[in-house]
């Protein structure tokens, strides 16, 4: 298979470049260098000692061949690290010949000052506390004019003004008295109301920000402890909103109970705490006692299972209970469904959206390439405004809502195009029943019955 | 099925926005080589003709022991400076093979995976993450931003950090006004740009010229016709029409309105300076001349993007943060009675009352996908920080019908979900026995109310 073969053309790839640390480098001939200095200040010394002719020149012609011998060694030095240099690039055209990219996307480069919104945004929510306050800094202060990108310069001269208007919000920052407010203004004017509306927050926003990094910072401190083992900030914040995380359906209260369990369970041999009464198997089970009263209802075959364990403690790695008290990657586990939980108690989606958006964009890279390809040895271009003319497919993982395409007209639904439910529950995109349609009635493309138009339902998935 | 095969990692394809991870250093070794070999070859031979009439002089009594000793010592000076430059290159070259062998070791992790489902992809792909918003961030002149990132990740080898700096370094150095750092660039690289046949050096050659001319003092004017005559009058053949422009200029001053004089006193002249300087020392380092972020962006955004993202029904942003404001404090600690005093859940369930999705289920209008769910995520797209600037970009195309639960029906007010779901949900909330409850809107129903629907 082709991708087999890319596979190993990568590997080779890798292989040999792996061996180049080991190829001859300038290092060789700067010794060679060294030398030829050696021999001249060596000369030099024995000349200044003496100051008589004689040894001058006999000093002086016994000098000439081992100079140029040395010479020539430092320029085969140079030689064998230039051709290093070109035993490297060989190895990238043969297996790695650089592919063409597609343009910068003006939909995405006019608008720098939200690229950098989500940068700042990101780094909160990677508890980069301090890279994104430097970010916000840079951004602010700085007042870069223009990337390095043409179209960014070239759309509008007044690229740095919508900088501002964009960026003071994003840091909490007053907005310049400059004519930035006005440049921007004039700048998506052609923007729906909708998205004016959402200028308008912009002030707000920077204060979500605000209230953003300090939930971040809140959760990091959280994650941080779970990081050194220590779960009782988690298990605190999971009993303070055992509410709303049950109904999201989740289990974050009693998985961490339960590790902490099984940590007091291991005992200072493992975990490093004190060994006293409140911890090791007493201390467990005066855990347990505490505090697994409230999960019986859901969870009761489970406790079951961790105070058994109490018996087999003695050889707990020959015990069925040997699973459940590996720790492993429990402790990451259990950090990663803490996040998760507590971002979409925000609200905000549990990966960072950047994250997924640049991820998605690596996979689905290859197929605008060979669209690209494919329309420029065509010389057309297929102009739909608003999707994509080319399939971009995503894993399962990447998918947050759900896609109803009308079988009919094979077309995706939207807001002026709905699924539509007919009374046999089959869905169908509204302009097809609306084609499907003979005066008012229409039949099923999908089985023997028959409707009308004002039975069929607009529905949202 | 399909999913396997999106999932799979297609290696050849995969590292498309890698491509200068592994290209530059090899551009730098022999960007950094080619001086030094000129260097050397100049002073060998330099050296070594030095040596040898020093040696024919002191054997035919032309030179005296003392005349050989500072001979000697010039070839010295000659001898140290060259060690000198060869060290720094080999400093360099050190540095550059460390970068390589990290940057192997970065792409053989991703080689040793077959599917983004191996569990290390999110680690790499993470990493690849901090590679392009570095890159990003030094593009765009936020060094201070990029160091800080690279630094805390330890990551410096795989990313590009000092090749900006100096990039950046010399584009300001433009944009404040100044050619002299971007004119001694243009010497180091005269060749590779004469073979790129770029304008740099005539560019920065006349805006030289424009500032003597916008002194309008006689003197400076006499300094730029000669200024003119060396640097300018060279390029008669490779630019006629700019070179007669320019001396068309001697007849305008800087307050003139005809045009092209007009805009050549312009100031934004010297950001398309710093353009034109930017666009040559990317295409000489063989780089991407855009961001990568940008097209990582703008293509990822587009695959995640639906129609649902923007619609009408999804005004999230905005009112939703405000919302969010509001709300999130209260939210924490809504029902601090139930949670503070453990009690058997089946009691809880009875008396609860019904578990809200947290923020939105007091706006009931506010999202109708999912975000109020048991167990669906937040879109990244409809997430604050992406939805702004997903706004204006395509929606993905899709062929076939991708739903996220099966088993779906409708309620009674045209909502469609998992039955699956919407049962779990009416026995969390307590609900008596033959009702369900809409999961966004929060209306409850008959089951005798719901229909089943059919995808085909």
């Amino acid at each position: 298979m082709a991708s087999a073969e890319a596979k190993q053309k990568l590997d080779a790839l890798l292989d040999e470049l792996a061996k180049a640390h080991k190829l001859p480098r300038l290092s060789k001939a700067a010794q060679d260098v060294d030398r030829i200095i050696e021999l001249l200040t060596e000369a030099r010394e024995n000349i200044a000692g003496a100051m008589d002719p004689h040894t001058t020149s006999l000093t002086m012609t016994k000098l000439q061949n081992p100079v140029k011998t040395a010479f020539d060694k430092a320029m085969d030095g140079l030689k064998a690290a230039s051709s290093s240099h070109k035993k490297i690039g060989r190895a990238l055209d043969k297996n790695f010949p650089v592919k063409e990219l597609p343009p910068d996307d003006d939909e995405v480069a006019k608008r720098v000052p939200l690229i950098n919104r989500a940068i700042a945004m990101h780094l909160l929510r990677e508890g980069q506390f301090s890279v994104a306050s430097t970010f916000i800094d840079e951004v602010q202060t700085k007042h870069p004019r223009r990337a390095s990108s043409r179209s960014v310069d070239r759309m509008d001269e007044d690229d740095d003004d919508d900088n501002d208007a964009h960026r003071s919000p994003l840091a909490n920052g007053a907005h310049d008295g400059e004519n930035g407010d006005y440049g921007y203004e004039d700048d998506y004017d052609d923007y729906d109301q909708d998205m004016d509306q959402d200028e308008d927050e912009y002030d707000l926003s920077s204060l979500h920000s605000q209230e953003l990094q300090d939930r971040f910072a809140e959760m990091y401190r959280i994650l941080q402890q779970l990081k050194a083992h220590n779960l009782l900030p988690a298990i605190d914040w999971a009993r303070a909103n055992s509410a709303e995380l049950e109904a999201r359906g989740s289990n974050l209260e009693f998985e961490l109970s339960k590790l902490q369990y099984v940590w007091l369970f291991l005992g200072p041999a493992v975990n490093g705490l004190p060994d006293d009464e409140h911890n090791g198997l007493s201390g467990a089970l005066a855990y347990a006692r505490r505090h697994f009263d409230r999960f019986q209802d859901r969870h009761l075959r489970e406790i079951q299972q961790l105070a058994s364990a109490m018996l087999f403690a003695p050889n707990l790695a020959g015990s069925p209970y040997h699973a459940t008290f590996t720790l492993t990657n429990a402790f990451t586990d259990v950090a990663a469904s803490f996040t998760r939980e507590f971002c979409s108690l925000l609200g905000l989606s549990a990966e960072s959206p950047l994250y997924l958006a640049v991820t998605a964009g690596a996979l689905a890279l290859p197929r605008q390439i060979k669209y690209m390809q494919a329309t420029r040895a065509k010389g057309t271009e297929w102009t739909t405004k608003q999707e994509l003319p080319f399939e971009t497919p995503l894993p399962e993982s990447m998918l947050f809502h759900s896609i109803f395409v009308c079988p009919v007209s094979k077309e995706q639904t939207t807001e002026d195009n709905p699924p539509m439910v007919i009374p046999c529950g089959h869905m169908l995109a509204r302009e097809t029943l609306q084609k499907l349609c003979k005066g008012n009635r229409f039949k099923c493309p999908y089985c023997p019955s028959e409707g009308q138009m004002k039975d069929a339902r607009r529905v949202i998935l | 099925m399909a999913d396997l095969e999106a999932s799979k990692i297609h290696h050849e394809n995969h590292l498309l926005l890698d491509q200068s991870c592994l290209r530059l250093p090899y551009e730098l070794l022999r960007k950094n080589f080619r001086p030094v070999h000129q260097s050397f070859e100049i002073t060998a031979k330099h050296v070594k003709e030095e040596l040898l009439k020093s040696a024919n002089g002191s054997l035919n009594g032309a030179a005296s022991p003392q005349d050989v000793v500072k001979e000697l010592d010039q070839m010295l000076v000659k001898m140290r400076g060259l060690k000198r430059k060869l060290a720094v290159a080999v400093d360099e070259e050190d540095r550059l093979y460390r970068q390589l062998d990290a940057r192997v070791a970065h792409l053989r992790e991703l080689s040793a995976m077959n599917t983004i489902d191996d569990v290390k992809y999110e680690a790499w792909s993470r990493q690849r993450l901090d590679r392009l918003l570095i890159d990003y961030m030094l593009r765009h002149g936020y060094d201070a931003s990029a160091t800080a990132l690279a630094d805390e990740r330890g990551m410096r080898d795989l990313v590009d950090v000092d090749t900006f700096v100096v990039m950046s370094r010399i584009r300001k150095s433009l944009e404040a006004g100044s050619v002299q750092e971007a004119l001694h660039w243009c010497n180091e690289n005269k060749k590779e740009l004469r073979k790129m046949e770029s304008n740099l050096e005539f560019m920065l050659r006349c805006q030289q010229y424009i500032e003597m001319m916008r002194t309008a003092s006689p003197a400076k004017m006499l300094d730029a016709i000669n200024h003119a005559k060396k640097y300018i009058i060279p390029f008669q053949d490779t630019y006629p029409v700019e070179v007669s422009t320019m001396a068309g200029l001697l007849a305008y001053g800087p307050d003139t309105n005809i045009e092209p004089y007009k805009s050549l006193y312009s100031e934004s002249r010297w950001h398309k300076l710093a353009d034109t300087f930017v666009d040559a020392h990317l295409k000489l380092l063989n780089l991407p001349m855009t961001p990568l972020l940008h097209i990582a962006l703008s293509t990822g955004l587009s695959a995640l993007k639906t129609p649902a993202c923007h619609g009408p029904n999804n005004n999230t942003h905005g009112a939703r943060s405000k919302q969010q404001q509001q709300q999130q404090p209260p939210s924490a600690n809504t029902t601090p009675t139930q949670t503070t005093q453990p009690q058997p859940q089946s009691q809880q369930q009875q008396q609860a009352p019904p578990p809200p999705p947290p923020t939105y289920e007091s706006q009931p209008h506010q999202h109708h996908h999912g975000t109020a769910s048991l167990t669906t995520r937040v879109c990244p797209i409809c997430s604050t920080e992406l939805n702004a600037l997903a706004r204006r970009v395509r929606y993905a195309h899709h062929s076939k019908s991708r739903l996220l639960e099966h088993d779906l029906v409708l309620l009674p007010n045209g909502r469609v979900y998992g039955r699956a779901r919407l049962e779990e949900y009416a026995a969390k909330s307590g609900l008596q026995p033959g009702k369900v409850k809409d999961l966004v809107t929060g209306e409850v129903f008959e089951w005798e109310g719901v229909r089943k629907v059919f995808v085909t």
